[in-house]
């Protein structure tokens, strides 16, 4: 049996963590999710390290930019330059839409950046739909190479 | 007060002894006592100091800091018109007047012209102190426009800066206020969608009254964000073709244009040199208002352009409710609306931002309307980059 997807969202907001749980209850996907609230915190995660000894890498990455300790981008620039991180596909998920935010992301080597949308309809939207591109569609980087 | 000012010599009054340091460029003993004498007379109470040459006349300018400098024309190590070369690089401004023997009408004219304040003959000393007096007096002057030009100066300078702080918090706070308002949209929207019919209908009231406050302020955060954000966020100007940008708007508004059965015409427009989603924000906002302040008929909007010198005038009007001619210019103030809410919806700030964007390029807006008439809107726009401003039209 295929193994179920996974997810780990980085967001400091738990209120959003919820949303997007429940966004993506009873999915066809079946994603499996973990959460983490700052950037430190997603790159023990990520590394396995501390607490996070026996979590299995993610296939998705939903990153906020506004995090504390280490932001958003710097996770991103951390994971980009790691060998056995940079595949990972990373959506930045942020509530900006500065300019200079969005295409910092992309030059750092984001994989998309998504607004936060405001309203809950849309929010669900734009969750199910990083949800269903990804799992759904997408090819994937083999795991465990 | 400058220290000339608080010693002003009034013209004509000589019954109180007017201090004066005087700096004199005279090689002949003899003239120099005349020169000093005939100031003197005049009820001048003179310190002097009498040098030669350049290097003494720097040395005194420091020690002595002479309020006139009397130069004589012709001196033999020196030129006398030299020492208005020193002055300025000491960046002192101080009254010279040329005290000289026979001096052509040309010389005196070149004189001056390089700065000297007036020129005397030797045998004209009678003249000097009249000439000392308004020197002192046009200085005063001087050093008073100086001191307003400065205020001026700094006053400016505080208002910009006030401004752009003023413009940098609204931005900071409205996009922080963002984030916790979203939190209250989304969970009160939620509350809704999970919890409709289970609570008694008065709850269902609270909850749709909640996620309708909260709507409306995010709505009107983003606008309020939209007008900090003009001339703020590296505003990319260029020429833009106003067809393409009304096109775009058009799609935009397709679905209000679609409920109401406006009709926008547009004539062929031109390109501006602005930002191109700045003068989208304008021309969405001035449709926008032409269909949604609409009367009984369906909206009929027109857009067109004139030029008018290095500008392009363009009017959007329409068949609407019209302004009444007292709220013409209140419109275009942030949050000010002339309709309830149930009436017209909006946040009072499409306008405000449209006047901002149209005035940080150097254009104006205006409406010409009657309550009930219809409105136009007017507004110029740059047609040219400021480089190209000066050569005329291809």
């Amino acid at each position: 049996m295929k193994p179920l997807p996974e997810l780990l969202i980085v967001d400091d907001n738990p209120a959003d963590v919820v949303l997007a749980r429940e966004a993506l209850t009873g999915s066809v996907h079946g994603s499996q999710i973990s959460s983490v609230e700052d950037g430190d915190e997603a790159m023990a995660f990520l590394n396995h390290r501390g607490r996070y000894l026996n979590t299995i890498r993610p296939d998705l990455v939903i990153l906020d930019l506004n995090l504390p300790k280490r932001d958003g981008l710097a996770v991103l620039v951390a994971m980009k330059a790691a060998p056995d991180l940079c595949r990972i596909p990373v959506v930045i998920f942020s509530t900006s839409r500065l300019r200079q935010d969005i295409a910092r992301s992309y030059e750092v080597g984001a994989n998309c950046y998504v607004s936060k949308p405001g309203n809950l309809n849309d929010f669900f939207s734009a969750i199910k739909a990083i949800e269903q591109f990804w799992f759904g569609f997408v090819n994937l980087p083999p795991r465990g190479e | 007060m400058s220290n000339v000012g608080t010693k002003l010599p009034m013209p004509g009054s000589v019954e109180s002894k007017l201090k004066l340091r005087v700096l004199l460029v005279e090689d002949n003993v003899v003239d120099a006592e005349l020169v000093l004498r005939a100031i003197r007379i005049d009820g001048f109470d003179i310190d002097s100091v009498v040098v030669q040459d350049e290097p003494a006349f720097t040395r005194a300018l420091r020690t002595h800091r002479p309020e006139v400098v009397l130069a004589d024309y012709n001196l033999p190590n020196w030129k006398g018109m030299e020492a208005l070369d020193v002055l300025r690089r000491e960046g002192l401004d101080v009254p010279t007047i040329l005290v000289s023997g026979a001096l052509g009408d040309v010389t005196a004219v070149e004189c001056i012209k390089q700065g000297a304040t007036d020129y005397v003959l030797k045998d004209g000393l009678a003249r000097l102190p009249d000439v000392i007096r308004r020197a002192l007096r046009e200085k005063h002057e001087r050093s008073l426009r100086h001191q307003v030009e400065e205020d001026l100066a700094r006053k400016v300078d505080e208002l910009a800066r006030s401004n752009a702080d003023l413009e940098q918090f609204a931005y900071v706070a409205s996009h922080d206020l963002q984030e916790p308002l979203r939190m209250v949209a989304a969970y009160t929207q939620l509350l809704a969608e999970r919890y409709r019919g289970k609570l008694d209908e008065k709850a269902d009231t609270f909850i749709a009254y909640a996620s309708e406050g909260a709507l409306r302020m995010q709505i009107l955060i983003q606008d309020l964000l939209a007008f900090s954000r003009v001339g703020q966020d590296g505003a990319a100007s260029g020429s833009v073709d106003c067809n393409g940008v009304i096109e775009d708007v058009l799609q935009v508004l397709a679905s209000a244009i679609r409920e109401s059965g406006a009709v926008v015409r547009h004539a062929d427009l031109p390109a501006v040199w602005a930002d191109r989603t700045q003068v989208a924000q304008v021309f969405q906002n001035l449709i926008g208002n032409a269909i949604k302040f609409c009367g009984k008929d369906p909206p009929a909007v027109s857009v067109r352009a004139e030029k008018a010198d290095q500008n392009w005038l363009f009017t959007v009007s329409d068949n609407g409710i019209g302004i009444a001619p007292e709220y013409a210019e209140n419109i275009f103030v942030i949050f000010q609306r002339l309709h309830t809410r149930a009436e017209y919806p909006g946040s009072g700030i499409g306008l405000a931002i449209c006047k901002k964007i149209i005035e940080h390029l150097g254009g104006k807006i205006w409406v010409e309307s009657q309550a009930g008439a219809g409105s136009t809107f007017k507004f110029t726009m740059p047609s040219r980059g400021p480089d190209e401003r000066v050569e005329a039209r291809p």
